[in-house]
């Protein structure tokens, strides 16, 4: 096992080195770039551009760009955010544990109410109940995202007021109220509308997943046996379905952590979450080369290293997978 | 095996370990991120201001976006600034220096700037003529990685005969003089190495004069801003805090304002007027800006590449070249419908680069009449064909046969500017023209000329955007029509002269303007080469933009000011 992961790791090498070459030159094909924001500048000469295009080392040719940056990233050196000029790791910093608060929430919510309704959904297989999961998880997937939290906005912010004090039911963005001190509660009603919009979306999706899974499981033979042998019914599907039905379920939220990383853009812009999901956007829109490098390859790491994960832990909890 | 452990055990303590993970990483995550409390806790003294832009940094001569002085404007001063009507006015100044008062010298190349007494920065410390002094050193740093130096490079050296009387001298003469320091003053205590500017923790937590100073800065969130206890004019400010809210769009500011959860929404377009109007509470604040929006004329041949005056007078434009045609286009469009169609009527029909301000020239503004462009084109030897587009026969400059095709192009993603070219188009239709759109990125309009951006480069037929000129227009005039500021491969590119207009009036009024000390006489200069414009058409100016901001009703003390930011007279507000 630990030659296979050592194999995997070295493996993830090149290709990490071939997603940034690939991810750089085409960032440099968008037309335009980060010295366009100066363009329509009268007070700035031709001398003032060239000299600032020269300090950001933009007046090089993309290939040696590259080997610049590539150079100062083996020397552990990220580089700076082209617009705010600090490190692009201290930027990240401040918005990751943003990200990071709101997506783990709304998991740890769309696991507790996807994983009961999925096992009772393939429990009464083709029940009154499992039409209906089946029906509305293909509505949450199929809805789209920033409709449904432009609605939520609308319905619960905008129309719906509290009858005593005519206040929005909930807030329509931010993590907490500006210029309060510190509360729960506060924090409570600033999660509850984004965390319903990733919920909703996340939700369908998982149910899915355990739906599956759990069917699978309970056909097989040794559910059978169990029932046989005089099992009552809630332990054959807890103690021996539902943790075979889990393992696929648990791997897959393993590719989550990429996703904890990269953030919600939808949400985060929708509900003025000051996460990655909009930082990405924000530095896409100022061709913050160093930025977005940066985002892109750490999303990339994470993901090579959890798809990885998500082996491993098969492999761990499922005694008949062996990797060589 | 990676960790010696039995299966079943291991399932069972994960278990276990993800029950208590997640438990404490509940109570861990709802108390993060720790946020800062506002201090004084009084709600009742706090506005806040909704900004759909994060600024890169707060650091005004580094820094581009408008965002960012519209948050450093409430701590950040410069000696002067601009007043709602576009003139000068002290601010860390006792006076504007004029001849009159002995502040310019003879030759207009020294300025004496008096500081006023007792002033103080932010943290207690004296602000002194040093800190003008090294304002000037750091910008002008060759290593600095400021934007903005100009004028700063034309200085030769300020002088600090004593702590609050400081003398600019200049090399040359520089028009804009008092524009030089009213982007503010740089601490010199509280920045450091000026080689190392955009390191400066400055440029996150800026130190200034102005009444409110800034707490903290929470990344795409918010800025809060508290009373500057050590504000010059007590009892000013009157509120203890203003928070900046960064919202992701202009939308999320304009319904944030609806419910009361912020007190002014900046920078609005036309379109969210009737939308806020009926709202009770809140009102809109909208005063025409210098914001003008206009087709640049390619006056050259676009197949060559950014030909020099000379080039230009020998290679017209086969179609743009002749003024008949540009009169024609003009007068075939209608300005006032433009208006009342697509802006609801807030904005004003444009006439030309200096339509407010100290400098405003009045020229009339041109009347809608297709039949005159009709017959201006039969004239220019534009004959009328069966499909309706004009075709050369007899023209200036194209040969017979050529058809009356023009290229417009503008920003993508400009729901306004895509409508306004619809009505072009419809337009020019009936005189006769084609207009034909092909509209690009504005990274890219604006592109840089090592970029080989194809406005700098000249090979465009008609290019639709909005630029202004500051209180003191000289760079946007000069920049704009000034026969020596055509960016071409000799200059490397410099200016903004893209029609590639050369016009001698022009050229000798602008002359005369940059170096002449007296504001009354630079008016005048302009205003001659404004009359030039008008004729000559290398810009047809299509409407001036407004600028429109929506605040709640219990703001009190805010005064528009089109020419700075929204917090301005920040010290004069109050709430009720």
């Amino acid at each position: 096992m630990a030659a296979y992961i050592g194999r995997r790791l070295l493996q993830a090498i090149p290709l990490l080195v071939l997603i940034s070459l690939v991810v750089f030159v085409l960032l440099h094909l968008i037309p335009g770039g980060p010295m366009a924001a100066y363009g329509n500048n009268p007070n700035m000469t031709a001398a003032d551009f060239a000299r600032l295009e020269h300090d950001l080392g933009l007046d090089a040719p993309v290939h040696v760009q590259y080997l610049r940056w590539l150079g100062a990233l083996l020397r552990g050196d990220w580089g700076y955010s082209l617009a705010s000029k600090r490190p692009v790791l201290v930027e990240i910093g401040d918005r990751l544990p943003n990200t990071i608060y709101l997506l783990s929430i709304s998991l740890a919510v769309t696991l507790g109410i996807a994983i009961p309704i999925g096992i009772l959904s393939a429990v009464r297989q083709y029940s009154v109940l499992d039409h209906a999961v089946t029906t509305v998880a293909f509505a949450g997937q199929s809805v789209p995202i920033f409709w449904f939290g432009l609605m939520l906005i609308i319905v619960f912010h905008v129309v719906l007021r509290n009858p005593v004090s005519g206040a929005p039911l909930a807030p329509g963005g931010g993590m907490y109220t500006l210029g309060e001190p510190f509360s729960i509660l506060d924090r409570l009603h600033h999660l509850i509308l984004p965390v319903s919009m990733l919920a909703v979306v996340g939700t369908a999706t998982y149910t899915r997943y355990m739906r599956a899974s759990m069917l699978e499981v309970i056909g097989q033979d040794y559910i059978r046996t169990a029932h046989a042998k005089g099992a009552p019914t809630r332990r054959v599907l807890w103690h021996h379905a539902f943790r075979n039905a889990a393992i696929p379920v648990v791997t897959i939220l393993a590719l989550e952590v990429p996703v904890l990383f990269n953030g919600a853009v939808f949400t985060e812009t929708i509900f003025s979450w000051p996460g990655m999901g909009r930082l990405f956007i924000e530095s896409a829109f100022r061709y913050d080369y160093a930025l977005l490098m940066a985002i892109i390859l750490i999303g990339a790491i994470l993901t090579i290293v959890s798809n990885l994960l998500a082996d491993v832990a098969y492999a761990y909890l499922d005694p008949r997978i062996h990797y060589g | 095996m990676l960790v010696p452990l039995d299966r079943r055990c291991f399932v069972r303590s994960l278990r276990r370990f993800c029950i208590s993970a997640l438990v404490g990483a509940a109570v861990f995550l709802l108390g993060f991120p720790p946020g800062l409390a506002y201090p004084q806790g009084a709600r009742g003294g706090t506005i806040t201001f909704a900004l759909y832009q994060e600024p890169e940094l707060l650091n005004r001569y580094i820094g581009t976006q408008t965002a960012l002085s519209e948050v450093t404007i409430f701590t950040v001063e410069g000696l002067v600034d601009y007043n709602d009507k576009g003139e000068y006015f002290p601010r860390l100044a006792t006076e504007v220096p004029t001849r009159q008062n002995g502040g310019v010298s003879a030759d207009g190349k020294s300025i004496t700037y008096h500081l006023r007494d007792g002033l103080k920065w932010s943290d207690g410390q004296p602000v002194t003529c040093e800190d003008v002094k090294f304002t000037w050193q750091a910008v002008s740093h060759p290593k600095s990685g400021a934007a903005y130096t100009s004028g700063f490079r034309d200085i030769d050296r300020v002088e600090c005969p004593n702590p609050t009387t400081a003398v600019v001298v200049y090399k040359t003469f520089y028009a804009p003089y008092l524009d030089q320091f009213t982007r503010g003053i740089l601490p010199k205590h509280a920045t450091g190495d000026p080689a190392e500017m955009t390191r400066w923790a400055y440029n996150r937590k800026p130190l200034g004069t102005g009444p409110f100073a800034l707490l903290e800065w929470v990344s795409g969130d918010h800025i809060t801003l508290i009373r500057n206890r050590f504000y010059r004019d007590s009892p000013k400010p009157f509120l203890n805090a203003v928070i900046i809210r960064i919202t992701p769009s202009r939308e999320v500011g304009t319904q944030l304002i609806k419910t009361g959860e912020v007190d002014i929404v900046w920078d609005l377009i036309e379109a969210n007027v009737p939308e806020l109007r009926p709202v009770p509470g809140v009102k809109i604040g909208a005063a025409p800006g210098p914001n003008a929006e206009r087709l640049v004329v390619n006056l050259a041949d676009p197949a060559l590449d950014a030909p020099p005056p000379a080039e230009v007078a020998k290679h017209p434009h086969p179609i743009l070249g002749d003024a008949r045609v540009r009169e024609a286009i003009e007068l075939g469009i209608n300005k006032q419908e433009i208006n009342e169609k697509l802006l609801y009527g807030l904005a004003t029909p444009g006439t030309n680069e200096l339509g407010i301000g100290w400098a405003k020239c009045v020229t009339k503004v041109s009347e809608y009449s297709p039949d005159r462009a009709r017959q201006l084109l039969d004239q220019a030897g534009w004959k009328s064909s069966p499909d309706g587009i004009r075709v050369a026969q007899g023209a200036k400059f194209a040969k017979d046969g050529t058809r009356l095709r023009l290229k417009l192009q503008t920003t993508t993603g400009n729901k306004l500017r895509e409508q306004v070219e619809q009505l072009l188009i419809d337009y020019m239709k009936q005189i006769g023209l084609e207009f034909y759109i092909e509209n690009i990125p504005s990274a890219v309009l604006f592109g840089s000329w090592s970029s080989g951006a194809f406005r700098k480069h000249g090979q465009f037929d008609v290019v639709m955007y909005t630029t202004n000129p500051d209180a003191d227009p000289h760079s946007q005039i000069e920049g704009y029509f000034a026969s020596w500021k055509m960016p071409t491969a000799a200059n490397n590119g410099d200016g903004f002269n893209y029609a590639r207009w050369s016009n001698q009036v022009a050229d000798d009024s602008i002359k005369l303007a940059g170096s002449s000390a007296d504001l009354a006489v630079r008016k005048k200069a302009y205003c001659a080469a404004m009359d030039e414009l008008v004729k000559d058409r290398p810009h047809i100016y299509l409407y001036g933009r407004s600028q429109i901001h929506g605040y709640r009703e219990r703001v009190q003390g805010w005064v528009l000011n089109v020419w700075t930011n929204v917090g301005w007279n920040a010290q004069d507000w109050s709430v009720k």
